[in-house]
């Protein structure tokens, strides 16, 4: 219980920050770095396709953040700032944008980036035949122009407020060398702090200490990713030593690890958030009183409690908790059966008079047990429920792209860019619009905050947003959920192995004492 | 040898058949690849550049002759989710399942055919009853609860094994096997249930019989006349049900490996239905049915090497 | 019929009261237990060891494991019942046909049997339920399918067995048409082989529908199934061994009484077959 008031103290206002751990435990951590040794982490995940403009998964993104590096990048408080761009210009019109890249990138292969890798890059990126995940981010650009080896003019042909921050990230912005897209698939070449080295698939990723990085070079000699899906599996091969590190603890054994003295626990906020959605064009969810009447059903609290073991903080807002958008103003709806039963009645449907099939996915099973405790508080007001367990490709192509489905339930990364995520996720033309959301008045804000450039009026038109969203239940946001590391005592650096954006894990500052 | 040469005509129709019914079911799987390479982030646009860039906007019957000419001239493709040659992935996979699936087949034939007999020599006695309801219930249970049970024992309270996870034997045999250990583990007990049960059925038949009657009337003593005569009449039998085994074995490898993070051919295999990836499943299901087919035709040739008085229609 | 022999063996008396007894919990259950106290969860008592309260304990939601288990009979039992069913209507007239026509007939639809038996039973299920999605009926037909090849080997052989009698020639002669043949002479005949048959594949139907929702293809939640619940017990099996351990009871007592009275009723029924193998 004590975790979890102290999570209420700290709460959303903490967001993006170390929660607790590097205490006691990891004493013999803070010494000195040291150089050398090879690092064993227990990845949660088996990683893909490799190549880090066609994939969209956490998971492959997560060991490629050691690979790439993007032009710019994100400080702690979401501020984009330079990278391999040692300083960018944004033109007044908001039409141009230079980059001045650093004169000391070395990719993996011995080549020295330049404009023309850039250049390369974004194309590539931008090319439809590429199947880029990001290549609506350069939508607007008009031309990319490379006046010497350090210079890079993009040009945009209307403004587009999020461009930038868009850039800040691997999917958009990474630079890759020229003409390695072919081969980026299973062998990734960047300019990272790490080489790729090798991948058994479904065992292991091996990464090498790449000493020419731009940034220094890394203290690690190597970092080996064992992949390890079953989270009990993992957490005994940390206890038994075979691994150094895992990401991901099971959310009902975090208080034991804590109190494990071999071990130390890093745990931050937030990894991602979840929400439940509804089909607004099944008919019943048409009526916004009956997507009211549901998320009166639901006690967001006891459902964290029973699928994550309270790992994570409740929100109304899925906005990035420490981002100047987040809408604190907004307040979850807390539980009440008897009203969402009278909302119903209100929308025509009388006890047992309507049914919903819940659609949730194997690939996070607390989802799984999510849809099950809600679906018993659906039946207690009345509504006849069952599940549909989903595989990850059959919850994609059922949910994500055919849009057949009543209620179903999802999460994010944080996409801690405002318009990538409500735009994306609420406008009618979005990307992720997968409920089938068409709101004129969110759409009216979403157009006008993509050209809007001043952050604070952009940051308010976006709470207008959230508030909408609220009112009108467009979905139910749930909670963003902890990120966790178990970790022996032996790793130090663990305070900067988190990306800002909370999903990637970064070895650079990472050191192994013997 | 005219019936070997027939055996091998029919086995290459069936490898047909089974390549035909194989592409058929997996190309009405649901699901699309493209989609599972992008997750959530993809967006329709993107979504078609991916599929024209992975080539699955051909009319099928291209894809089937690109798959079948490919299988036959050593090109398997490449796996759309995880960009890696299929050749390579699925050699490097069986050797990991045939790891196991040696070592569980060893395990429970050494154990069962001695049980086996020794139940059989005394029928209805404590020795029987004994080895034939330990051989019950090992059929009863399933064998991934087998597995959740070995991991509790040997890897939580004990600590002896590692728990999961599969290291190559060319790097550290040892390490290999002890990684390997639970796995075959698991997968053998119910085999060696299920054969302990088929020896001694087989032997008690066999001890009835009239040459054994005639073997004993000699005076030969008890044990020449159960393992030199017996026994050896019983080994057809026994290694017949012990290769159609290897179907079974295959089919369970699927759960144990997915149980022990042991990343053989049932891991690939599973990852692959569950990552709609088609050329992957294709290629796996196929290796699959053809190394059974393959393991049924070696027994049936063995067979006939072993009682050449048996020749199968 | 020498029905009744099979319950003069101990084996075969022991293996049919567990078989009846399950299979009245699986009728009854749901008959007397309202179906939440399957689903009804108590978050004050998640993973509880058995108490009075709850007498097998709660499993990671605090949903009881005792009306659990016994509402998951049904589910296991029907499932494996209907799945076995369907394989007897498919492989029967297949095997029959197969065995008493012969010739090319025979010959191809032997071929189409050899080649699904190439492929694992549960990698068959495994893919024919990925094709049609998970859910109960589904997860029926998958097994049923995967299950169908083994059957109308051992009907076919059986069949083949029997037309070759005497009395069949006999009544062949006698001027009975094909049909009646089939249905009067050789179908009875061969019953004893489909009931043994019969007994055996449930007991493997019900492994079969454990490992499939242990993949998580088979049964839903919040259904209760013993495979279903041995699957959501894997992430806190050294915590909470009980979750595993009363579901995997509930698997191995029925298999195991299935496997008894399937060996009693084989001895009975069936003593050619048993130098066979299952």
């Amino acid at each position: 219980m004590k975790r979890r008031d102290f999570l209420k103290t700290t709460s959303a206002l903490m967001g993006g920050t170390i929660l607790y751990g590097l205490g006691s435990n990891s004493a013999a951590a803070q010494g000195e770095p040291v150089s050398g040794g090879t690092l064993i982490w227990g990845h949660s995940e088996t990683t893909q396709n490799l190549d880090m403009h066609q994939t969209g998964t956490a998971s492959t993104g997560r060991v490629l953040e050691n690979v790439h590096d993007s032009i710019v990048t994100v400080d702690e408080n979401l501020t984009v700032i330079p990278h391999l761009a040692e300083s960018f210009e944004i033109s007044e019109d908001g039409l141009t944008y230079t980059f001045t890249l650093r004169d000391d990138v070395m990719f993996h292969n011995g080549a020295k980036m330049t404009s023309a890798d850039v250049k390369y890059s974004f194309e590539r990126c931008m090319n439809p035949d590429t199947g880029a995940v990001n290549f609506e981010v350069f939508n607007n650009v008009a031309s990319i122009e490379t006046p010497d080896d350090l210079t890079v003019i993009i040009t945009l042909d209307q403004v587009n407020a999020p461009f930038l921050s868009r850039l800040a990230e691997n999917g958009a912005g990474v630079i890759m060398p020229v003409d390695s897209g072919d081969v980026q698939g299973n062998t990734p070449i960047g300019c990272g702090p790490f080489k790729f080295v090798r991948r058994e698939f479904g065992n292991e990723v091996e990464l090498e200490g790449f000493a020419d990085y731009w940034g220094g070079a890394p203290y690690l000699d190597k970092v080996i990713a064992r992949e390890i899906t079953e989270p009990t599996v993992r957490l005994t091969g940390l206890r038994t030593g075979e691994l150094h590190m895992i990401n991901d603890i099971p959310a009902d054994r975090i208080g034991e690890i804590e109190d494990d003295p071999d071990l130390q626990v890093v745990a931050w906020f937030p990894l991602n958030w979840d929400f439940v959605n509804f089909n607004h064009e099944f008919e019943p969810f048409k009526d916004p009183k009956v997507r009211e009447a549901f998320d009166y059903m639901i006690d967001k609290q006891v459902l964290l409690e029973g699928a994550l073991w309270g790992q994570g903080e409740v929100t109304a807002s899925p906005s990035y908790p420490t981002s100047a958008s987040y809408n604190h103003d907004l307040e979850q709806r807390p539980q009440d059966i008897e009203k969402a039963k009278a909302l119903l009645q209100e929308a025509g449907y009388g006890p047992g008079e309507l049914s919903v099939t819940f659609k949730a996915t194997t690939n996070y099973p607390y989802h799984i047990e999510s849809a099950q405790i809600m679906l018993e508080w659906f039946r207690l007001a009345g509504v006849e429920a069952n599940i549909e367990q989903l595989t990850w490709s059959d919850w994609l192509s059922q949910v994500w792209v055919d849009k057949d489905f009543e209620i179903s339930m999802m999460n994010f990364f944080t996409l801690w860019e405002p318009d990538f995520l409500y735009y994306s996720l609420w406008n009618t033309e979005g990307a992720f619009n997968y409920r089938k959301i068409s709101n004129p008045t969110v759409d009216e804000l979403t157009a006008k905050a993509r050209v809007t450039v001043d952050p604070e009026e952009r940051a308010g038109i976006y709470k207008e947003v959230q508030k909408v969203i609220h009112d009108e239940t467009l979905d139910v946001i749930l909670w963003f959920r902890n990120g966790t590391i178990g970790a022996q005592p032996s790793v130090g650096g663990l305070d900067t192995i988190v990306h800002p954006n909370g999903s990637n894990l970064n070895f650079h500052k990472v050191w192994l004492s013997s | 040898m005219s019936y070997i040469l027939n055996r091998i005509l029919s086995m290459l129709l069936t490898l047909f058949l089974i390549s035909a019914i194989t592409f058929a079911v997996t190309n009405i799987l649901p699901g699309d690849v493209a989609m599972m390479i992008m997750g959530t982030q993809s967006n329709p646009e993107a979504l078609e550049g991916l599929r024209r860039s992975l080539g699955l906007n051909d009319p099928l019957l291209v894809q089937y002759w690109r798959w079948i000419s490919g299988m036959l001239t050593g090109d398997w493709g490449t796996s759309l989710v995880f960009k890696e040659p299929i050749g390579p992935l699925i050699l490097q996979k069986m050797t990991a399942s045939a790891m196991i699936v040696v070592f569980s087949m060893t395990i429970a034939l050494t154990c069962a055919v001695p049980l086996g007999v020794w139940a059989a020599m005394h029928p209805n006695k404590w020795q029987d009853t004994t080895a034939s309801s330990a051989a019950l219930l090992g059929v009863s249970l399933p064998d991934f609860f087998w597995g959740i049970m070995l991991i509790l024992l040997f890897a939580r309270w004990l600590g002896w094994l590692p728990s999961s996870g599969f290291v190559d034997p060319r790097e550290d045999f040892l390490l290999a096997a002890r990684h390997a250990l639970l796995p075959s583990l698991a997968l053998g007990l119910g085999l060696m249930a299920h054969l302990t049960r088929m020896t001694r059925a087989t032997m008690t038949g066999i001890l009835n019989q009239e040459f054994i009657r005639v073997a004993r009337a000699k005076g030969l003593g008890e044990r020449t006349v159960v393992w030199n005569y017996g026994l050896a009449n019983a080994v057809g039998p026994v290694m017949t049900v012990a290769g159609l085994q290897v179907g079974y074995l295959f089919g369970s490898i699927i759960v144990i490996e997915s149980l022990f993070n042991y990343t053989g051919m049932g891991w690939l295999t599973y990852q692959a239905l569950l990552n709609r990836d088609i050329p992957l499943i294709q290629a796996s299901v196929f290796v699959i049915a053809g190394v059974v087919m393959l393991a049924n035709l070696i027994v049936d040739l063995l067979y006939v090497l072993v009682d050449p008085r048996i020749r199968l229609s | 019929m020498k029905l009744p022999a099979a319950f003069r063996s101990s084996k075969g008396l022991i293996g049919a009261v567990l078989v009846l007894m399950i299979l009245l919990v699986a009728i009854i259950a749901p008959l007397v237990i309202p179906p939440d106290m399957a689903t009804q969860m108590d978050m004050r008592a998640r993973l509880s060891p058995p108490t009075l309260a709850h007498p097998l304990g709660t499993d990671q939601l605090g949903r009881d494991l005792m009306y659990r288990v016994l509402l998951g009979a049904h589910t296991s039992i029907y499932i494996a019942t209907a799945a076995v069913l369907m394989s007897i209507v498919i492989g029967l007239p297949l095997g029959l046909i197969s065995g008493y026509v012969g010739k090319t007939t025979d010959n191809i639809l032997m071929r189409l049997v050899d080649t699904l038996l190439a492929f694992p039973a549960l990698l068959l299920a495994l893919t024919i339920s990925a094709v049609l999605g998970p859910n109960l009926q589904n997860t029926i037909i998958a097994i049923g399918i995967a299950f169908t090849p083994f059957l109308a080997r051992i009907i076919r052989g059986e069949a083949l067995r029997v037309a070759q009698m005497p009395y069949v020639e006999a009544a062949r002669t006698a001027g009975n048409s094909d049909t009646r043949l089939i249905v009067r002479h050789i179908l009875p005949n061969i019953m004893p082989a489909v009931i043994v048959q019969s007994t055996i594949s449930l007991a493997f139907a019900i492994l079969a529908e454990a490992g499939l929702s242990f993949l998580g293809l088979g049964t839903q939640p919040p259904d209760a199934s013993w495979g279903l619940m041995i699957q959501a017990s894997r992430d806190y099996l050294d915590r909470a061994p009980w979750t595993a351990l009363v579901p995997g009871a509930a698997v191995a007592l029925t298999v195991l009484g299935l496997n008894m009275f399937g060996d009693a009723l084989r001895d009975a029924l069936d003593p050619r077959a048993r130098k066979g193998a299952t």
